[in-house]
């Protein structure tokens, strides 16, 4: 935009600029210090002053811009997310405001996003680091049941989390678990990876990492890992790199027979021993029953015959008795 | 989370009031705006709900800034251009200038400045902010034929009126109601209203019970005679003359060259002239223009003269495109989301119904909406002459 304009229209026009000037200065949040660096951007902690200082969690993103503005792909990201907060899902991080930064001075091609989450102390990485000893069968088994309730709800959705994991997973001071770290795949993918950041490769399931296509019954895996962690406090899978996640997996589960095995995967079958299946039960020893069972019914290599979501929250782990 | 619904005494006490411009004018720009966003978007062939998306955009952006300060016809375009996005019909920037250009006179299009795309961007950013990235709006369509799905009679009838209400929805753009009533009340008081001046009485629904005395308690509980009567006054304020054309040329200086003509012919009832020609011809059972003798009481000339400065013009079919069981003509963008036909199976429920249907504390509770200036019920036919809004 230009000063000139102000010369053949109407002088009300150039007010643009100083709005937008405006908008970029108008304080509502204090940064306090980074909570974390993700592999897309930065994550603050913040006091909302708007708010009497309500602290929140601030997420950070950069968006490319296009020739024609911000991107379609953004804008329904951003969309859906607004429209689920209408849902106030109690296993989903709260939506407080969007805001933006105005074009970063450095790159004008590009739109610095705020994302103003509701902040929660911990997350289930360090909450379970900081366990003094085993959790508890029923907090066990009500976490388990928080987590599968907002990853169907993400679902019912249609949106796929892609990468549930303990760290994404927040931990409220009632003990109530919370998803977080969801719905922006497409801003990201346009975008701005921080090739650095090590992502973590244990909640995969074997569809991601052998690069067939994916739907919903990726995160039903992520969430079987991490409900065995809840059991045992450490990883189920614990894989170093793409290939050795996948001998973890099939030295788990056992290697899937050849007509399970997906066409247009460059890895074959056969490039893996054909290790034999895994009695769950000597993985997660002292495990109740019926927790075993949903959790082997999570971790089945073919995505179709996996439990959805919902699957899981009818099983009778949960229905047996009444969760408290 | 941004709430999005105002008092009266809220949409008296704007920015741009607050900025020396009367309400009256006000009403206008933004009648004006909304206006301008659908005959856009109807030459760029954008479905109803891209357009009704944007015209929302527009609605709330006035509630946080002046006329003065911004333009309406340059942010009329960013909201059109947002929604198209938001909506995943997008059109080029460039696009809808051009088309706008084409729409405006010169000197309104000077309010575009030199480089209009950049202004454009600009202002995308100020939108966005200032709408807080609510981007997903609902509108009454929806709601609507939803609503008439239940409902038991005449066939005929009710595609009559069902089409009807179709039309008021599109008018009510031109209103603030979306800034007043969530999309569900709006679709009852105009099915209320097409009810009324089309001669469908709903005597029967499906899923009535005991409990119900209208066919609408069963989708928004409390809602009023007096509420209904309110929003249908409001949609046919836009069908009556102004009480004074004087003054309103204030703020955004350019005043169209082109000179209306103070006396044009009057026009019809606002729903048949509304009413699209070329729908009307493509449908098997038309809601016409003077089809029906009963839809215009010989009195309606006195009462439907448009306003000298901005006779509403036909509707562009797009928009008019009735929900009808007939299959619409093939150009007609379907609508994303729930079924065009009026009969059709309903969409799945999901498992996870909307909080705000029905609700449970979701709709502002009436009583402290201040009390509804008393007003006569809705007579069968146009409504007997009545100050134009707001009361002074």
């Amino acid at each position: 935009m230009s000063g000139s304009s102000s010369s053949t229209s109407p002088p009300t026009l150039a007010s643009i600029n100083d709005v937008s000037a405006l908008f970029q200065t108008a304080k509502k949040y204090e940064e306090l210090n980074v909570i974390g660096t993700g592999a897309y951007g930065t994550v603050y902690k913040a006091r909302d002053l708007h708010n009497g200082g309500q602290i929140v969690a601030m997420k950070k993103v950069k968006v490319a811009l296009t020739e024609d503005g911000i991107p379609l792909s953004t804008l329904r990201e951003i969309a859906l997310l607004r429209q689920l907060e209408a849902y106030r899902h109690p296993n989903i991080v709260r939506l407080l405001d969007v805001c933006h930064g105005g074009q970063s001075l450095e790159r004008e091609s590009q739109l610095v996003l705020f994302l103003v989450f509701e902040h929660v102390e911990q997350d289930l990485e360090s909450y379970l680091k900081r366990a003094p000893g085993p959790l508890s069968e029923n907090r066990i088994r009500s976490m388990s049941y928080d987590i599968l309730s907002g990853t169907d709800f993400l679902h019912s959705h249609r949106i796929v989390h892609r990468d549930l994991k303990p760290h994404n997973l927040l931990v409220t001071s009632s003990g109530r678990v919370k998803l977080a770290d969801f719905g922006l795949a497409k801003t990201y993918d346009t975008d701005m990876k921080l090739t650095s950041v090590v992502v973590t490769l244990w909640y995969r399931p074997p569809e991601v990492l052998l690069g067939v296509s994916y739907n919903t019954a990726v995160d039903v895996w992520s969430c079987a890992c991490v409900l065995a962690q809840l059991h045992t406090r450490t990883p189920l899978l614990p894989g170093s790199c793409d290939s050795e996640q996948l001998h973890c997996i099939f030295r788990l589960i056992g290697r899937p027979p050849r007509h399970e095995w997906p066409e247009n995967v460059s890895i074959m079958a056969d490039s893996f021993p054909d290790y034999p299946p895994q009695d769950l039960a000597n993985v997660l020893p002292r495990i109740h029953p019926q927790a075993l069972d949903l959790i082997k019914g999570m971790l089945v290599f073919d995505p179709a015959k996996r439990l959805t979501a919902l699957d899981c929250l009818e099983h009778p782990y949960f229905t047996d008795e009444p969760l408290t | 989370m941004p709430y999005w619904y105002y008092d009266k005494k809220d949409l008296q006490n704007t920015p741009s009031f607050r900025d020396g411009i009367l309400n009256e004018t006000e009403n206008r720009y933004r009648k004006e705006g909304a206006r301008f966003i659908i005959d856009t978007g109807s030459k760029m062939d954008l479905g109803y709900n891209t357009v009704a998306t944007g015209v929302v955009y527009f609605h709330r952006f006035y509630m946080f800034h002046s006329f003065r300060t911004f333009p309406r016809y340059i942010t009329a375009c960013c909201c059109l251009f947002l929604a198209g996005k938001v909506e995943e019909t997008p059109k080029k920037c460039k696009d809808i200038i051009k088309v706008a250009k084409s729409l405006l006179t010169e000197q309104k299009f000077n309010t575009f400045g030199d480089d209009p795309k950049e202004e454009v961007m600009t202002l995308e950013r100020i939108l966005l902010q200032t709408i807080k990235f609510d981007l997903q709006v609902e509108h009454p369509y929806g709601y609507l034929l939803k609503y008439a799905k239940c409902l038991k009679g005449e066939k005929v009838k009710l595609q009559k009126m069902v089409q009807m209400a179709w039309t008021f929805v599109n008018d009510s753009l031109c209103t603030t109601l979306c800034l007043q009533w969530e999309p569900e009340v709006i679709a009852v008081a105009l099915m209320f209203l097409a009810g009324k001046l089309s001669k469908f009485e709903v005597v029967d629904w499906n899923g009535r019970t005991s409990k119900h005395n209208a066919w609408w308690d069963m989708f928004v509980e409390d809602i009023s005679m007096d509420l209904l009567e309110d929003i249908c006054h409001q949609v046919l304020d836009l069908y009556s003359p102004p009480t004074q054309l004087s003054g309103a040329e204030s703020p955004p200086p350019q005043l169209g060259n082109k000179t209306v003509p103070k006396n044009e012919k009057p026009s019809v009832t606002p729903p048949t002239s509304a009413s699209p020609v070329t729908v009307a011809k493509a449908v098997v059972t038309p809601v016409k223009n003077g089809s029906d003798a009963k839809l215009e009481p010989p009195k309606i000339d006195m009462r439907f003269t448009y306003p000298g400065y901005a006779p509403i013009p036909p509707y562009p079919s797009i928009y008019s495109a009735p929900p009808p069981a007939i299959p619409p003509p093939t150009r007609l963008p379907l609508p994303p989301g729930p079924p065009l036909s009026l009969y059709a199976e309903p969409p799945p429920s999901t498992r996870f119904p909307p909080v705000n249907v029905p609700p449970p504390n979701y709709f502002p509770p009436m009583p402290t909406r201040g009390p509804m200036p008393p007003r006569g019920p809705i007579p069968p036919g146009p409504p007997p002459p009545r100050p134009y809004y707001p009361p002074p």
